[in-house]
């Protein structure tokens, strides 16, 4: 070990610190109202736990190098010739396979596993959802209402919804449920969610229901508000809207 | 009166556009009354272009290099000497090299207007400058030629210009293709500009049905460009592979190949191999809009997701068209500049093959939440995750070059240096991109476009820059504003980390991609970010200054301004017609820095063989 390779092993261990401080003490995301919210937070932060360290470590091995190895103008003489430094190649070799293998299995198989796993829990209620330039469609089958104005969840149910496109490619995306599908004509596509809290648009615009694929002229204003509510609240929402659907068809 | 003569190829080459165009139209009508569809103007476009296409090709010089000798004429040469010689079809490699570059900067550069002008619109919520259409036309506009720049520059570019230097040869395997090649690029560019005037395009540069196949007229304009680009891009790596293979001086083992040359062996072996896939798709789209064939229409039994399938077959292998070249001038300037040897020179070269291979078998990460079958996540997941190993090694070699070096901080060194900063973000965030669990959220979102800012412009472009400057002496004879390189250098690097770092950050917030118009609580951040934008476009400036001063008043560089040892150095800057005046002979390793009476080759100079060393004490 030489006086170089121990400076920037002492630099790399304090940007890691500083970085992991970082990353566990700075709230990065927007609010989490679903399970599944919960676990793709929860992938994100192993994988900026585990990227922290490799960072520093370029960072301060370029840095140092730029820092300490520069020449004054054109150097007049040649550095020392290494072509390879096996035990280097080999540390770095083993390295970077053990963390990729380790990203693969954690968050990479596990988070897959366990949104998979929480989809295909039983589900509570169905919502058919069309996409069409430009506007979403949400039915609930079982309660008969159709509506083009918003999206009503009931807190803590776990929700199917079952997507589909009119005309070309669109996205059902929930920035605060994290779950996003694509709408695509001629499929049905499924996402599903369980809400943990109640929301809604007027509060915070995480809780959207917004296309994510380009889909032309006003894609960008192609969202729905979402708003969860309670049990009770949902009932309501729907006796409601039925009724609005009766007085509409009776006249 | 003389200049304009000297522009007569182009204006044959116009001339025989607009005669291509009108046959083209003529027979496009006659097969419109055949069909009986409505869709005429479609057909008449279509045929159009492919008529002014070839008149254009012929006209600027197929007819006189290459149709004359079918007919049993003898072909004629336009080579000339003077500035003309840049705008005639020229097989001279080093003048396609200037060609090539001399577009794709002005064609960044322009993409880089637009991306100025979509900021604008960016800049607070609601709708300001630009109608919903022009937003989406402006966007898709800088995507695509941004992909271009990012694509051909280098292969282009530097590669024409430098790797039959850098392997000793005295031009290509096939000139007149390659002439060929680049003067298939000026349609596709006139393609591209005319897109507003035909009610614009609004599907990005990813061009999904179906939208792309009902779209306005624009959009079929977008996919001529796109397919006609395609084409140049297979006959450059066709070009490339058989020089490589082929043209090596004696001596010049695959074990002394300078790595920018194994970079553009890799990346022209995709060129050539992955390039017909995204041609197909995009045929394929152009067929259902022109004759209807429904390959995407679920109405008629096709599918929508089948293109996205086809076209990431090829466009994530295309990535690594972009990035291996950049990773070879990265490692290429990183060398010279530390004046140590290239560390794990095979490592590397292994590492660029295996990224070959795996970068065709990652495509559908980008289809993670498209609705294709679930089970296909986890192996599309693993695989792209395991690029890292190789991605790793370029970082190792990078970082082991540098280390204890020499390091000679010139502009090109820096943009060099940069470029490991840079790649090392692009990389790590690209993980978040491969891991189902998190892509599922940040998939079209803002964290997407910065994590490709950080891999291509990051990557790419400011390899095109550490580029320019590298060979700037080599290619134009003088040397540019060291001062200036360093402005221009600083300048963007900063306002580049302060731009797209915070569209990490407006991604994780739930902005997504692509849109005119955003939730106003990320008012100030992409106020911010839009100022920041303005101010590293304004960097740009100083470039072109510091380019079209130096190339006219610049002081004369000589032979080898870097004291760098590869062979392109070894011969006047710039180079005469062939090359070098006697073919070298390769007698050892290129980036022996620091061996004690190594060489890399003999170069012969008027008067007799004397080694380079010698050479360079002349
Ligand atoms: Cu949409
Ligand atoms: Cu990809």
């Amino acid at each position: 070990m030489n006086r170089h390779t121990v400076s920037v092993a002492l630099l790399w261990l304090a940007l890691t610190a500083l970085g992991e401080l970082l990353v566990l003490r700075v709230g990065l995301f927007p609010v989490a109202a679903a399970d599944e919210a919960v676990m793709v937070d929860r992938a994100f932060r192993v994988l900026m736990v585990l990227g922290v360290p490799v960072f520093a470590f370029v960072v301060a091995t370029l840095g140092y190098s730029v820092l300490r190895f520069r020449s004054r103008g054109q150097p007049t003489e040649d550095g020392p010739p290494v072509h390879i430094h096996r035990p280097w190649v080999v540390f770095w070799f083993a390295w970077t396979t053990a963390l990729t293998l380790v990203v693969i299995i954690h968050p990479g198989f596990t988070g897959l596993r366990e949104i998979r796993s929480h989809a295909a829990r039983p589900v509570d209620l169905t919502v058919q959802v069309q996409g069409g330039r430009w506007f979403w469609m949400v039915t609930y089958p079982e309660q008969r209402v159709t509506t083009v104005k918003e999206l009503v969840l009931p807190v803590g149910r776990h929700v199917r919804f079952d997507v589909t496109a009119t005309d070309v490619l669109h996205s059902f995306w929930i920035p605060a449920f994290r779950m996003k599908i694509d709408a695509v004509p001629g499929m049905v596509t499924t996402v599903s969610a369980t809400p943990t809290q109640t929301g809604s648009f007027a509060e915070d615009a995480q809780f959207r229901l917004q296309c994510a694929e380009l889909c032309g002229l006003n894609h960008a204003d192609m969202t729905v508000p979402v708003r969860v509510v309670t049990e009770s609240e949902f009932q309501a929402w729907v006796a409601a809207q039925a009724r609005q659907t009766r007085t509409v068809g009776a006249r | 009166m003389g200049a304009l003569r000297e522009l007569r190829w182009i204006g044959r080459g116009l001339l025989f556009a607009a005669l291509g165009f009108l046959l083209g139209a003529a027979g496009a009508r006659g097969v419109a009354g055949l069909t009986g569809r409505s869709e005429v103007a479609q057909i008449v476009v279509t045929l159009g272009y492919v008529g002014a296409l070839l008149g254009w090709l012929l006209g600027v010089g197929l007819w006189d290099v290459w149709v004359r000798e079918w007919v049993g004429l003898p072909a004629r040469s336009l080579q000339t000497q003077g500035w003309s010689r840049f705008f005639r079809f020229n097989t001279d490699h080093k003048v396609i090299g200037v060609q090539y570059l001399v577009t794709f900067v002005a064609l960044l550069l322009l993409a880089g207007l637009l991306a100025v002008i979509m900021r604008v619109e960016l800049a607070t919520p609601g709708r300001d400058l630009l109608s919903a259409r022009d937003f989406n036309t402006t966007m898709s506009l800088h995507g695509i030629i941004m992909i271009a720049v990012a694509v051909a520059t280098i292969i282009g570019g530097f590669a024409n210009f430098a790797v039959p230097l850098l392997i000793g040869a005295e031009d290509v395997a096939f000139p007149r293709v390659n002439a060929l090649s680049y003067w298939i690029i000026p349609p596709v560019a006139v393609l591209l500009i005319l897109t507003p005037f035909f009610g614009g395009f609004d599907t990005g540069w990813t061009a999904y049905p179906p939208l792309s196949v009902v779209n306005a007229t624009g959009g079929l304009l977008f996919l001529l460009a796109f397919l006609t680009f395609g084409l140049s891009s297979i006959l450059g790596g066709l070009n490339f592979i058989t020089t490589i293979v082929k043209l090596r001086a004696p001596g010049m083992t695959w074990s002394r190949l300078p790595i920018f040359v194994w970079s553009i062996l890799a990346a022209a072996i995709i060129s050539l191999t992955a390039t017909q896939f995204v041609a197909y798709g995009l045929l394929m789209v152009i067929l259902d809009r022109v004759v209807g064939t429904g390959f995407f229409d679920a109405a008629r039994g096709g599918n929508a997701l089948l293109y996205e399938h086809v076209f990431w077959f090829y466009s994530h292998p295309a990535v690594y068209i972009m990035i291996l070249p950049a990773f070879g001038i990265w490692l290429e300037v990183l060398t010279h500049f530390s004046r140590k040897p290239l560390f794990a020179y095979k490592l590397v070269v292994g590492a660029f093959l295996s990224i070959v291979v795996i970068s065709y078998l990652v495509w559908a990460h980008h289809l993670f939440t498209s609705g294709m079958q679930n089970f296909l996540h986890l192996p599309f997941m693993v695989v792209t995750e395991l690029i890292s190993i190789p991605t790793g090694i370029v970082f190792l070699a990078a970082l082991g070059t540098i280390w204890r070096g020499r390091l000679w901080l010139t502009t090109p060194m820096l943009f060099a240096l940069a470029l490991v900063f840079n790649f090392l973000i692009g990389g790590l965030t690209g993980i978040f991109l491969a891991d189902v669990a998190t892509d599922i959220q940040l998939q079209d979102t803002y964290f997407v476009v910065a994590h490709f800012h950080y891999t291509i412009m990051g990557g790419e472009i400011f390899a095109i820059f550490a580029g320019i400057y590298y060979w700037f002496p080599k290619i134009t004879g003088r040397m540019f504003n060291e001062r200036l390189g360093r402005l221009h250098f600083w300048w963007m690097f900063i306002l580049y980390q302060i731009t797209f770092i915070p569209m990490f950050w407006v991604g994780i917030q739930g902005m997504n991609r692509r849109v005119a118009d955003y939730a106003p609580n990320l008012g100030g951040a992409n106020q911010f970010i839009s100022i920041a934008t303005f101010l590293l476009g304004a960097s740009f400036l100083v470039f072109v200054v510091n380019m079209v001063y130096s190339w006219l008043r610049g002081p004369v560089a000589g032979a080898n301004p870097w004291r760098a040892r590869t062979l392109d150095w070894q011969t006047s800057s710039p180079p005469p017609v062939e090359n070098f005046q006697v073919p070298p002979h390769v007698v050892g390793y290129p980036y022996d820095y620091g061996v004690p009476g190594s060489v890399h080759a003999v170069v012969g100079v008027a008067g007799g063989a004397v080694t380079q060393e010698e050479a360079a004490g002349r």
